[in-house]
């Protein structure tokens, strides 16, 4: 069995676009969105006075005088995963100065982003025979959840519900130990702890198990991250790197020992580890590039082993 | 409060990795640390300008700065396009492929560090070791220190001291880095405040009166070592800025050894950004790149002033001569004319000469971190890419230190270092060191200058998109010129052949083999890991192609 493993594409359009594509280009059985499906940011199109349109992106000033032009706009923004929204300048200015405007038209913007998506999973991969697994995890809010289980060809998972892959028992886990943004999938350690425990239950045999959690284990390379100062600024230019994953996830591989145990949420700490016999896998994430990091991971099933695994960027 | 008409702004909600930036000054200051002035500067590019007794060093250094304001936005352009990539290794594989860019990272990053290694111990021990010695009367060390057991003696200690800055992690270092800062700049002051405000006469006679009571010399010390480079007709004329062009340019491929790293370590970059990002990564380097240049402009007019330019390039060429073997004694001192040990002479206070020698021994402490550091980010990113055994990327659990990267960076080092210290031949290939590093430059500038077409599509998402000049993509501009520059350096590097009177002294069988030897080792790492991996399953081919989109 083959699986193509991705994580935190965080509303990235073209990011999204590749991973539909991979299961053929790579011959996976099953491509797997680890977590951290929705975008971050919005990027208002404001339509003045005179009926223009002005944008900025990346600090640069557009302004829009065709509809072509809009639509390629959006095409850019939806490229690097934020989210285009059309306001006139008195909804702009509302939305600046009320954060409940604000939540409210995120909501809605993600809610129909993942739905789009659902849409062209369903075009692309129906009948293919490919799987394609997208699970929620600490930056998605809530609501995605019913969008993404209620889906045909996307399948879910969560602590709650493990996915089957033939004989193989795969465990997820979208809440993480405490970040500083205060995100809506967020733990204590005692209390992730015991998320853990439950989810894992469902799962027998750890030759026969993968944990999709979305933290990294503590400590083991695949959560450094660079250490930042109480105003969110960096700490010595970034070079100061920190271990900021979970010790819950870190206890339960070293306990449980499944076969594979794939992470994300540190975007820039890609790499591979044992820990024990496990392999534990961080495919990173550049997702505003267009660049789908992933993990391609060879399991021999009648072996019950990991074959072989590589990183790539797609 | 937002007002009608105002540029619109992004709205983001509470995620994940949404940091503000940071400070210029830290950005600035791991990028001056690297162009080290003191340590780099002062140990070797400046002291070999008596080596090209008709040209400047000053308009080297500012033709030098103006070509490698260049490298920087390269550098700070490829950092906005493929942020937290990994630096040249990432890049280039992108662009070039794989293979190319696995040879010239490990050879770059990784292989020539441990060449690097017994350069840090020399610096050590003339710079710090050797100076204190003398001013606080150890004789026997002194000695000691200037043989090749001694010499051996602190690559070992050199070594160890870096492997233990990495086990340390940036973090903890940076803070080192910050005292080291503020220590080194100070003493700085304090030594160009002396050399402002003394005058040359009483140089000289403190020199004559000091270096005979730390060195036994007899007689007027100051003539003799004028004397002993050959006098005024072998020295350069007075410092200045003719000829701007001609015999100056000769001068620029010694300096790459000190100032073409303003680009070491900045490979970060935040999330949701712009280009104000890209000009925040690049105005770090940028004023760790210009403050370097115009504090060396101001050293070498006090120089002149205080030392006088004739002894100050009569010292150092004694030194260098001797040093490589080129002549069996070192002049009338039996160690370096350390600018700092000569100011610390002027005060006639031994105390106060070490402790001038201390302070200025935070230049080196704020810097021999970055020995090993930037190796270990090549071996783990090579393991990762399943190129190198994944066992080298291991991380000691209870410690957090890269074993095995540290024991790939250390045993060869002192192997090398060996060599170093007891034979001369490796001593005289110290150009190798930058060589081989600007040639792994040379394929990230190649690189950035055909990123806009090879890899349109990450371009075009890019902030860097936005500059261009005269219609052709900054970064392929500026790339080109980068590229122009790391080739005339490598044209004088490499001819004409050392028996035809090469300047640099590393075109030689000796250097070549050096060199070879270290780029055949990395070729023959990426054949047999593409045997191998092919074997398992794997290819190493794929690692970056691109999916389709549609």
């Amino acid at each position: 069995m083959k699986i193509f493993f991705v994580t935190d594409l965080h509303g990235s359009e073209i990011c999204w676009k590749k991973f539909l594509n991979a299961g053929s280009f790579y011959g996976a059985d099953v491509v797997i969105l680890g977590g951290d499906v929705t975008g971050k940011a919005m990027v208002p199109i404001v339509q003045r006075a005179n009926g223009t349109w002005e944008a900025s992106l990346q600090d640069h000033r557009d302004t829009l005088e065709s509809e072509d032009a809009i639509v390629e706009f959006e095409k850019r923004v939806m490229n690097r995963g934020y989210y285009p929204i059309r306001v006139s300048d008195q909804e702009y200015v509302a939305m600046q100065e009320d954060e409940v405007l604000v939540d409210k038209r995120f909501k809605e913007v993600m809610l129909d982003g993942t739905e789009r998506w659902i849409a062209m999973a369903e075009e692309k991969l129906v009948g293919t025979g490919i799987r394609v697994i997208a699970c929620p995890a600490n930056d998605d809010m809530f609501e995605i959840d019913d969008l993404l289980s209620g889906a045909q060809v996307v399948e879910t998972g969560d602590e709650d519900h493990p996915i089957q892959l033939g004989e193989f028992t795969m465990v997820s886990m979208g809440w993480t130990n405490p970040t500083p943004w205060n995100t809506f999938r967020e733990a204590e350690e005692p209390e992730l702890a015991k998320r853990i425990d439950t989810a894992i239950a469902a799962a027998s045999d750890p030759e026969t198990t993968i944990f999709n959690f979305h933290a990294p284990p503590y400590g083991s390379k695949l959560d450094n991250a660079p250490a930042l100062n109480p105003d969110l600024t960096y700490v010595s230019g970034g070079q100061a790197i920190r271990p900021v994953g979970s010790t819950s996830v870190h206890e339960s591989i070293k306990r449980f020992q499944p076969l594979l145990s794939l992470h994300g949420h540190i975007h820039e700490s890609k790499g591979a580890t044992r820990i024990g016999k496990t392999l534990a896998l961080n495919p990173g994430s550049s997702y505003e590039e267009g660049i789908l990091q992933a993990a391609v991971v060879n399991i021999d099933e009648k072996k019950r082993k990991v074959k072989n695994y590589q990183l790539v960027n797609g | 409060m937002a007002a009608i008409g105002e540029a619109p702004a992004l709205f983001l909600r509470k995620a994940t990795g949404l940091v503000k930036g940071w400070s210029k000054f830290d950005a600035f200051l791991y990028s001056f640390m690297s162009v080290n002035f003191v340590t780099l500067g002062l140990f070797f590019s400046l002291s070999v300008i008596g080596y090209v007794p008709a040209g400047q060093v000053l308009p080297a250094l500012l033709i030098s700065g103006a070509f490698i304001t260049c490298l920087v936005v390269t550098y700070a352009g490829l950092i906005s396009i493929m942020p937290r990539a990994g630096g040249d290794y990432v890049w280039q594989s992108r662009v070039l492929g794989g293979g190319i860019a696995f040879v010239l990272a490990v050879t770059g990053w990784w292989f020539i560090l441990w060449y690097w290694t017994p350069i840090y111990a020399s610096i050590l021990n003339v710079e710090v070791l050797q100076p204190l010695a003398a001013f606080t009367g150890m004789d026997g060390l002194l000695t000691f220190l200037g043989k090749d057991i001694g010499l051996f003696t602190i690559c070992v200690v050199t070594a160890l001291l870096a492997g233990y800055l990495v086990s340390l992690g940036m973090e903890g270092y940076a803070r080192i880095q910050k005292v080291c800062f503020y220590l080194g700049v100070g003493a700085l002051v304090l030594v160009f405040l002396v050399m402002l405000f003394g005058s040359r006469a009483g140089f000289e006679s403190a020199f004559n009166e000091e270096a005979a009571n730390l060195f036994g010399t007899t007689g007027n010390a100051y003539r003799d070592t004028i004397a002993f480079a050959g006098g005024d007709a072998a020295l350069p004329a007075d410092i200045g800025l003719t000829p701007f062009f001609g015999e100056s340019l000769l001068i620029i491929p010694f300096l790459c050894f000190w100032i073409l790293w303003p680009n070491w370590g900045s490979t970060l970059y935040g999330e949701v950004r712009g280009a104000s990002d890209f000009k925040r990564v690049m105005s770090g380097m940028m004023w760790g790149l210009w403050v370097t240049i115009a504090i060396a402009v101001v050293f070498l007019l006090l120089a002149s002033k205080f030392f006088g330019w004739d002894f100050f390039n009569a010292g150092n060429v004694n030194f260098i001569n001797y040093f490589y073997a080129y002549t069996d004694s070192p002049g009338p001192t039996p160690v370096w004319n350390y600018p700092p040990m000569l100011v610390g002479m002027f005060f006639h206070n031994d105390l106060i000469g070490a402790l001038i020698i201390l302070a200025f021994g935070a230049w080196f402490l704020g810097w021999a971190g970055t020995l090993f550091l930037s190796s270990t980010r090549v071996i783990f990113a090579a393991a990762f890419d399943r190129i190198l055994p994944e066992k080298v990327a291991d991380v000691s659990e209870r410690r957090h230190v890269p074993v095995w990267a540290l024991v790939l960076m250390l045993v060869p080092s002192l192997i090398v270092s060996a060599f170093y210290a007891f034979t001369t031949v490796f001593k005289t290939l110290i150009l190798d060191a930058t060589l081989v590093i600007a040639v792994t430059f040379l394929g990230t500038a190649i690189a950035a200058m055909i990123l806009p077409y090879r890899k349109k599509r990450l371009y075009e998402s890019s902030a860097m998109a936005r500059y261009k000049i005269g219609g052709i993509p900054l970064i392929t501009v500026t790339g080109a010129l980068t590229a122009l520059f790391l080739g005339y350096n490598l044209y004088k590097w490499l001819w004409p052949p050392l028996s035809e009177g090469n300047l640099y002294a590393i075109n030689n069988a000796d250097s070549l083999l050096f060199m070879g030897g270290m780029y055949l080792l990395a070729v023959i790492i990426y054949v047999v890991a593409k045997i191998v991996r092919k074997s398992q399953g794997i290819d190493l081919g794929a690692i970056h192609k691109e999916i389709p989109v549609e």
